[in-house]
């Protein structure tokens, strides 16, 4: 695919995109190195090909959800469970490997495709056909945050912008009433590297994602007054805006946006006020759409809360929405880490049940109300965990292989990709990394991943690193 | 295999960290498939790669096209060519608050600006003018606002980065030498010298100790370096990107060159080697990034540092005669060693709360205690001592057990009246009993505290401490009246569940398994080297000791070092040992195949890059040369007057501080990929004449603030088509504040404003689990504690979770090289201006200051007016904000001068 010359401004491409007011202030929130024409800062082309969606929710399993008993069906695992099989160890926390562990979880075939998900996700096994999984994942770590950090960036250390923030830049925003990028931490706590995880890197700030807290006085940091202070009133603060607006706009400069888009940044500020709380304002949603999500069950509202506002800011024009299903800063039962236990009864089945149904009714709503069609989804961990066992009944961290799986626009439905060996230790064939992902993502939202840049301190920085292949298998 | 490629995508790369980071944890990808090169050097490219640049020529000072100031002449030579006119000078109130911010980074005064417009009604305006600049560059708040653009340029911060993030404690002495050296005006290539080689080139000098702190100013990988030793994979890989930061930011510093990009290959479009890139490697081979020590007084500094390497020099021949006997024991006692070892791991059903752990001594003779309440009066009849089992450096039983060691009782909670010995084993020293329990039986004590007192502390690594599972004291029934006792003691290193006070009466201790077996094997241990220890041995042992002991004494004498994280020789021990044990050495350097550190090839000398055809990188150093002189002779090529990179890339940088554009626009990349000089006459000139006459940044920003280009109005009617982006600067350029710009003039404003200079970092949020991996909670923090209303470039910087209102305002991320910020203009920036507790905080006190100066609200709003914009309201102004005062009260009125454009800009 030949990628199209960006022969417009991007401010221009903004303009069309959006129209109307949002077009001015759109044109005018771009980053200052994106409008000076002779920025060299890499400046976003257009879009390359036709997007096959505009959207995208990144489901993020924190502590390395085991592919042994979910996704990654083996035979042999279930036969020779207890034998001792001379494995390298490479990654993990133990010297040496322990004995097969076969998955204490029942395995059957689900939809048209035949897929084998185990009875801990028996929701999401009825989404299967919806569903295309990366079966050979491969992560450069074993340890939490060089593994999270590389599932969301693509770089095993610190401070390179995360997917979100590259989406962010490359196609900009949708809505004018909420951020463009918007995380919604696990209720339970942040992930390992904290707000670190949502990233804007070296990219301007204004890529930065928003961190979206329900629960809090201000879900959205300074989005209020705090009210401790007892300065602000409803009053105080529309008559001031309106002030402020008045004030700026008698003073504009000729030739000088920077000031336009100052004023138009807190018109965009009043309207996020208001769409804030109603995106998180559940009253609308019938019983029927929370039942789906897992309200009214303590074990799965948590999750399921955050799923359905997940969607209503897809609905809403949030480009990309960032949620995590555990927490690295609230103990080891928070999360995917079951290195002492994954039977029924454990941490493991706690986290299934906690996303299960959340997850698939998520995608159930999406597909009910058109919205998968434009939505990626993307499911995935920083690492899989070992087929020995760990310990008598866990399993270790294993960076070797592990299942992520993708569905909405442009990905078809039951397919996979890739395959792990005959015990699920090391990705066999047909393996990807998150290069590979984020290159296929990119390309659904129209984008070359080669052809995206940044300029950065004399590097014209990517997403992929110098890596990563569309998985062309996986798109419809 | 490993997934990186040959070469660079069609573009450059620089740093192949991800390269590199593949390799961890040695899960190897097997993607061979994809492992093949996108695309190889073109021949064009190569050729490209030459140094036939303008940024590599020598500089010549151009002829000045006319007189007056030679920047204007400059300027204005290029604007009549495009047939431009120059904008009219900017109003006196327009043009101090522009110098303010500039030079200072502090708004004016009204009062300030009311006699700089009347002296320039009246005088003149050049001199007017020339008078403030002077004024204000003598400020010691310009040495704060300049330090700051130069921290934001060699990655400075407080903390390691990487996901454990530690903070960086003493950091800040190098923060203070930047804004010393700015405000002393250090000529700009001794500043370079200090920082590169200062301990070298001005020995026995503070600075030259504290400037090596922008060695060390970027991130470090603790664990990559604590916990792994550089004989692993992950350990080298640790170590080499350490140094590659050390060269990335030496280089990008001082010459704007991208000289990470030969890390994998030959620079593809400068003309950087891949040889010349680890040669600069072999520049810091001997270094770590730790905490140096030192003394205001140099001779302190010399002789403290010889009586520390005294101390090592006879640890090491310690070590050495203690392993005599070892080597002659043999097969004896390796078996017994095995049979320790193994005894040692019979941990018997250890649980997570480990026992008491003291905080962490340097010395092993700092007396330690720990003590319980029994909550009565209560007649003794045994101590038992549970001692503590933790693998910590391999020690596993035993651990933290005194060596000498008392248990005493008294009614008295101070210990300072009717004590009474249970035990005393002060004199001599107490074989290590593992985990087996000690029992001390007490001759008819009745007390209700019960303390244990360390004399001599267990060894740990390189430190020493007091660590107990359980203290049980038993009464004559039996029963264990010391459970759930209030434990308190001297200091305690409280990292729960694992260790805190609490854990000493939990009832929870190792099990005394096979302890007692434990114990004779040490016995036999003891034995055997002894009889393997000949007399003249034991004299040697014994006259080491004393010399020992002496050293000891006079060290004891210093008073107590300042301490400054830097770029250092490292005397360490465990996985971080650092090159001083074994002597200071530099660690040989190889060309790295295709960046990775399991390829490597040829040895390399150190030198500096090749890339000036004026000045070769060679060093001459002689076969057996000091480390430090690698790193002068570095120091002596970049502050060389042959550097032409040097000098362009510093006026670039002060130039573009000026006028929110550099010269040349990309101010760390004068290469292929950078941007081309607007004005490459002006910058030679300007370069050349700031070299000739002496560095002197202070003059260097005389020469520009009043040249006529910088004092231009910055608001016009018509933006001229021919260069709308205002390029050959016919127009001064409205600069928006930066973060730290606008925070501190929000608390200069609010009269909040602590200007006190210097000293370690405030710190505006609450660190929670500081043990382990620290967590920085930001929305903790008070916006009233006063010890945070200090000026911004004192802010405690995080690398992994920065501030947010500061991010939010395109603050520089500390792990970054930031030549030049991002500047954006987004909805959260709007919340965070009107919003953030900070500035609703700093709204009600500049109201409550407002309130205070008297007058009716009509005043008020004006003299408010006047505070933060630097000029009187119109009438319309005063008479809107007014009517907005009245209804909704003052502080809600400066809230909104606080968020106007004219606060967040400067014209």
């Amino acid at each position: 695919m030949k990628p199209a010359s960006p022969a417009r401004s991007r401010r221009e491409f903004a303009a069309q995109l959006a129209g109307g007011f949002g077009s001015v202030a759109l044109a005018s929130l771009l980053p200052e190195s994106a409008r000076a024409a002779t920025a060299p800062a890499g400046t976003p082309p257009l879009p390359h090909h036709q997007p096959r969606a505009k959207q995208v929710i990144q489901l993020f399993m924190l502590g390395g959800a085991s592919q042994c008993d979910t996704f990654d069906y083996k035979p042999a695992l279930q036969q020779r469970g207890g034998e001792k099989v001379n494995f390298t160890v490479t990654g993990g926390t133990q010297a040496s490997a322990g004995p097969l562990l076969k998955s204490p979880w029942t395995w059957q075939q689900h939809g048209q495709c035949g897929r084998w998900v185990t009875n801990a996700l028996p929701q999401l096994a009825t989404c299967v056909d919806d569903m295309a999984f990366l079966m050979a994942m491969n992560a450069p770590t074993s340890e939490h945050s060089a593994g999270q950090t590389m599932q969301t960036s693509g770089f095993v250390v610190p401070g390179f912008p995360t997917v979100g923030a590259w989406v962010s830049y490359a196609l900009g925003r949708l809505t004018d009433n909420l951020p463009v990028f918007v995380a919604l931490p696990d209720p339970v706590g942040l992930p390992w590297t904290g707000k670190a995880a949502w990233t804007n890197g070296f990219l301007p700030a204004v890529h930065q994602g928003t961190m979206l807290n329900p629960a809090a006085e201000n879900p959205v940091p300074d989005l209020f007054a705090p009210k401790n202070l007892g300065l602000a009133t409803a009053g105080s603060e529309h008559d001031g805006l309106a002030l402020l607006a008045k004030l700026n706009r008698a003073r504009l400069q000729p030739g000088d946006s920077r000031l336009e888009a100052r004023i138009a940044s807190y018109e965009l500020a009043a309207r996020m006020q208001l769409a804030v709380p109603e995106v998180l304002d559940l009253q609308g949603e019938t019983a029927a759409t929370k039942a789906l999500y897992g309200f009214g069950d303590a074990k799965t509202e948590p999750l399921g809360r955050n799923c359905l506002i997940a969607r209503r800011l897809v609905e809403r024009g949030v480009r990309f929405v960032q949620l995590w299903c555990g927490s690295g800063l609230a103990g080891a039962s928070g999360n995917w880490d079951n290195h002492g236990d994954i039977t029924p009864g454990s941490d493991f089945e706690r986290m299934c049940v906690r996303s299960d149904k959340p997850i698939a009714g998520l995608l159930k709503d999406l597909k009910a109300r058109g919205l998968l069609d434009e939505t990626v989804v993307l499911w995935t961990t920083e690492f899989g965990r070992t087929p020995y066992s760990q310990g008598s009944k866990g399993r270790d961290h294993n960076g070797n292989t592990f299942v992520s799986w993708m569905a909405g626009g442009g990905i078809k439905g039951g397919t996979t990709y890739g395959e792990s060996d005959e015990f699920s230790f090391k990705a066999a064939r047909n393996t990807t990394m998150c290069y590979d992902q984020h290159a296929t993502l990119m390309h659904l939202l129209g984008y070359d991943h080669e052809q995206l840049f940044f300029r950065h301190n004399g590097a014209d920085r990517r997403l992929t690193d110098v890596h990563g292949s569309v998985i062309w298998d996986l798109l419809a | 295999m490993h997934r990186f490629n040959l070469c660079c995508p069609p573009l450059m790369r620089t740093l192949s960290i991800a390269a590199l980071a593949s390799t961890l944890a040695g899960s190897a990808p097997g993607a061979a498939a994809e492992d093949k090169p996108k695309s190889s050097p073109t021949p064009a490219a190569k050729a490209a790669a030459s140094r036939d640049w303008w940024s590599l020529k020598p500089l010549v000072k151009p002829g000045v096209p006319q007189i007056g100031n030679p920047i204007d002449a400059f300027i204005r030579a290029r604007l009549a060519e495009k047939q431009l006119q120059p904008a009219p000078e900017a109003e006196p109130r327009v043009l101090i608050r522009r110098l303010y911010f500039d030079l200072i980074g502090l708004p004016p005064k009204p009062e300030e600006v009311a006699e700089f417009e009347r002296t320039c009604s009246i005088g003149n305006r050049q001199s007017a003018t020339s008078n403030l600049v002077d004024k204000l560059l003598a400020s010691p708040h310009y040495g704060e606002r300049w330090a700051r653009h130069w921290l934001d340029v060699v990655h400075y911060g407080d903390t390691h980065g990487y996901d454990k993030d530690k903070p960086r404690p003493n950091a800040w002495p190098y923060r203070d030498y930047v804004i010393r050296a700015f405000n002393e005006d250090r000529p700009y290539a001794r500043f370079i010298q200090e920082q590169v080689a200062g301990d070298v080139l001005f020995p026995s000098t503070r600075d030259g100790i504290e400037a090596l702190g922008f060695i060390a100013a970027g991130p470090w990988d603790f664990i990559g370096h604590a916990e792994v030793p550089e004989t692993k994979i992950d350990g080298k890989i640790a170590r080499h990107l350490d140094r590659d930061d050390m060269v990335a930011n030496t280089l990008q510093t001082f010459n704007s060159l991208t000289v990470g990009c030969a890390q994998c290959h030959d620079h593809k479009f400068d003309p950087i080697p891949q040889r010349d890139y680890y040669r600069l490697h072999a520049v810091f081979a001997a270094l770590d990034r730790a905490d140096k020590k030192y003394f205001a007084d140099a001779k302190l500094t010399a002789r403290f540092a010889e009586l520390e390497h005294r101390q090592r020099t006879l640890t090491t021949q310690r070590t050495a005669l203690e392993n005599q006997p070892k080597l002659a024991a043999g097969k004896e006692l390796e078996t017994l060693d095995q049979q320790i070892e193994a005894a040692s791991k019979a941990k018997g059903g250890l649980r997570p709360e480990y026992g008491y752990h003291s905080a962490i001594s340097p010395t092993q003779d700092a007396a330690k205690w720990v003590q319980v309440d029994l909550g009565r009066s209560v007649a003794i009849d045994r101590v038992v001592l549970r001692p503590c089992y933790d693998d910590f450096n391999k020690i596993g039983a035993g651990f933290g057990f005194p060596v000498r060691f008392k248990v005493e009782a008294s009614e008295d909670a101070q210990f300072k009246s009717g004590v009474v010995a249970i035990a005393d084993k002060t004199s001599a020293d107490f074989a290590n009993p593992g985990i087996t329990p000690q029992t001390f039986k007490s001759t008819g004590a009745t007390a209700r505290f019960l303390r244990v007192t360390a004399t001599k502390l267990a060894p740990r690594q390189n430190d020493y401490i007091l660590a107990l599972a359980e203290v049980q004291v038993f009464d004559s029934t039996g029963n264990n009246v010391a459970l759930k006792a209030g434990v308190t003691a001297l200091d305690s290193i409280e990292a729960a569940p694992r260790w805190r006070k609490a854990n000493l009466t939990d009832d929870i201790a190792p099990a005394a398994d096979n302890s007692g077996a434990l114990a004779d094997l040490r016995a036999k241990r003891e034995a055997l080297l002894a009889k393997f220890t000949d007399d003249k041995a034991r004299a040697q042992l014994a006259a080491l000791a004393q010399d020992m002991e002496q050293v000891a004494a006079e060290l004891k004498q210093f008073p107590k070092p300042d301490v400054v994280y830097a770029g250092t020789v490292h005397y360490g021990g465990g996985a971080f040992s650092g090159t001083g044990p074994a002597g200071g050495k530099p660690r040989v350097i190889k060309v790295l195949h295709r960046g990775d550190v399991k390829q490597p090839k040829d040895e390399v000398i150190p030198g500096a890059p090749g890339y000036l055809a004026g000045l070769p990188g060679e060093f001459t150093l002689p076969v057996e040369h000091a480390e430090g002189e690698r790193r002068a002779a570095l120091a002596r090529w970049l502050s060389s007057a042959d550097n032409s990179l040097t000098w362009r890339s510093i006026v670039n940088r002060v130039w573009q501080y000026h006028f929110g554009r550099g010269l040349v626009e990309t101010p760390n990349d004068f290469g292929r990929m950078g941007a081309l000089p607007t004005h490459p006459e002006l910058l030679d000139w300007l370069a050349v004449e700031f070299r000739d006459s002496g560095g002197s940044l202070k003059k260097l920003h005389k020469l520009i603030v009043m040249s006529a280009t910088y004092r231009q109005s910055s608001s016009v009617q018509r933006a001229a088509a021919s260069d709308s982006t205002n390029t050959l600067l016919w127009r001064q350029n409205r600069r928006k504040l930066d973060a730290e710009a606008v925070r501190d003039a929000t608390l200069f404003v609010a009269g909040k404003l602590d200007p006190k200079l210097g000293g370690p970092a405030f710190q505006d949020f609450i660190v929670e689990k500081p043990e382990h991996s620290p967590h920085y909670q930001y929305h903790l923090h008070d916006p009233e504690d006063p010890r945070s209303h200090r000026r911004s470039v004192y802010r405690f910087l995080v690398r992994s979770q920065t501030q947010p209102f500061m991010t939010t305002l395109d603050c520089a991320d500390p792990s970054m090289l930031v030549g030049k910020r991002n500047e954006s203009v987004s909805a959260l920036q709007a919340l965070t201006l009107l919003n953030n507790g900070l500035m609703v905080t700093m709204s009600k006190h500049f109201a409550a200051k407002l309130d205070a100066a008297g007058g009716n609200l009509g005043d008020k709003v004006d003299r408010a007016f006047r505070e933060a914009l630097a000029r009187g309201p119109s009438l319309e102004e005063r008479q809107s904000l007014t009517a907005y005062a009245q209804q909704h009260g003052l502080a809600n009125t400066c809230r909104v001068l606080f968020n106007l454009n004219e606060f967040a800009f400067v014209d």
